[in-house]
């Protein structure tokens, strides 16, 4: 398997494979925790309702048998738009039964390492050493995440929460950032949960004013980040690895 | 030029790709730190003692936007990996590659320039070697860049493939999106 690949997704998948995959061995670690609050400024961290709009360019729309609510900022960054909130529920859904989920997007990087590698394990990905891991997660300019919390019909506070995609990027704070390891839960691909990821990751990122957002994607992921803005080989630049290993 | 290592170049046609990565990963570089010095230049990996506003210049010299020095010190404060080559008697950078990332999986290499007075002489390929090493050395096995058109050609013989198995190189433009 390539050393940068993308990865082949598990069967029921098209459209949110990730960008890149890695080797690894697993190693046992104490709870790797990393609050990784990259803020900008005071007004973060609430979970704020906004507008549907968003789901309109979702191909896949509305659950069946839920009542769905979409609550989502409208996407595309003008010119005096409101900073993205650091985390935020994109998605809410109550089920027949009652209980109430909720996908939740944050850039703040919370992410447990854990969680990201048993995720990384439901998509089919070599598994890495969890230090390894962690120190990416660290050394990310931004940690996109999306949870999934359920709450049964009248319980207080939060439900349970489950990590279910993730995408991160790399940067050097000023001039370029490079888009790595994008994957969605399997159970919830299929939604247009990881073009709402890609689509607030970059606007994290535009909002921070870095111009260059890069990525590599697999030959058959290019369409779906095509539709996300994204074009191959501008102007015949090419992506080059070094010595990749096929 | 004499070269004092003597590497194979152009990547053999090994049966096995691996062997040639662990080959080119092996080996000596193709400029020596000696056919350096021995020229008057020498090689820095830190900022300390580069002057922003020469280094500007060389992005100019070579047709990059002219970008705000502060700027510039905050990319490469928040950079992995760099290489600047100083010409002694002018004292300026002449030579420069700079590479970042999540330091333990990947890293893209960006900025790679070199002054147009002093091209064709083999400063590109040894700041572009020992960038790589240094990349290797930290365990980083997932090195990248985007390559103009007309650069191919430079970075093919340093073990550079372009789109292996169909990866393709993608930037968002604000301009390009759907909806």
């Amino acid at each position: 398997m390539p050393a940068h690949d993308v990865v082949l997704l598990p069967t029921a998948l098209k459209l949110y494979p990730p960008v890149v995959s890695l080797d690894c061995r697993s190693q046992a670690f104490g709870p790797l925790n990393f609050p990784f609050h990259l803020n900008f400024g005071s007004r973060n961290k609430k979970v704020s309702r906004l507008n549907a709009g968003f789901w309109e360019s979702i191909r896949s729309g509305i659950l069946k048998n839920n009542t769905a609510q979409v609550i989502e900022p409208p996407s595309i960054v003008e010119e005096e738009e409101e900073p993205l909130p650091e985390e935020f529920v994109l998605v809410e859904t109550t089920k027949p039964d009652g209980t109430v989920e909720q996908i939740i997007f944050s850039s703040g990087g919370n992410v447990d390492v854990y969680d990201l590698q048993a995720l990384c394990d439901k998509v089919g990905w070599p598994r890495r050493p969890l230090s390894k891991l962690a120190a990416a997660l660290r050394n990310s300019y931004i940690v996109a995440t999306l949870h999934s919390t359920v709450k049964s019909a009248g319980e207080e506070g939060n439900g349970q929460k489950k990590l279910i995609g993730m995408a991160r990027a790399t940067s050097d704070h000023a001039f370029n950032a490079t888009i790595w390891d994008v994957l969605v839960d399997p159970s919830y691909q299929g939604q247009g949960l990881g073009k709402a990821l890609i689509e607030k990751l970059i606007r994290a990122l535009l909002q921070r004013d870095i111009g260059n957002i890069s990525l590599f994607a697999d030959s058959q992921v290019v369409e779906f980040y095509r539709n996300l803005g994204f074009e191959p080989d501008p102007e015949g630049i090419k992506g080059m690895f070094w010595y990749p290993k096929y | 030029m004499l070269l004092h290592n003597h590497i194979p170049i152009t990547p053999l046609p090994l049966r096995n790709p691996t062997r040639r990565r662990n080959a080119a990963i092996s080996a000596n570089f193709a400029v020596s730190d000696d056919s350096l010095s021995s020229r008057g230049f020498t090689f820095h990996r830190t900022i300390e003692n580069l002057n922003l506003d020469h280094l500007n210049s060389v992005f100019a010299a070579v047709g990059f936007p002219r970008r705000d020095p502060d700027k510039i010190r905050l990319a490469l404060e928040h950079t992995d990996a760099l290489l600047w080559i100083e010409y002694e008697k002018t004292r300026r950078p002449v030579a420069f590659a700079r590479a970042t990332g999540d330091g333990v999986f990947n890293a893209i290499i960006w900025d790679v320039v070199v002054d147009p007075s002093f091209q064709g002489i083999g400063l590109g390929k040894a700041v572009m070697e020992r960038l790589v090493t240094e990349l290797l050395e930290k365990g980083i096995n997932n090195i990248a860049l985007y390559s103009e058109p007309r650069v191919l050609g430079f970075y093919r013989p340093l073990g550079f493939v372009a789109d292996p198995d169909g990866i393709r190189g993608m930037v968002y433009s604000r301009k390009q999106k759907k909806k």
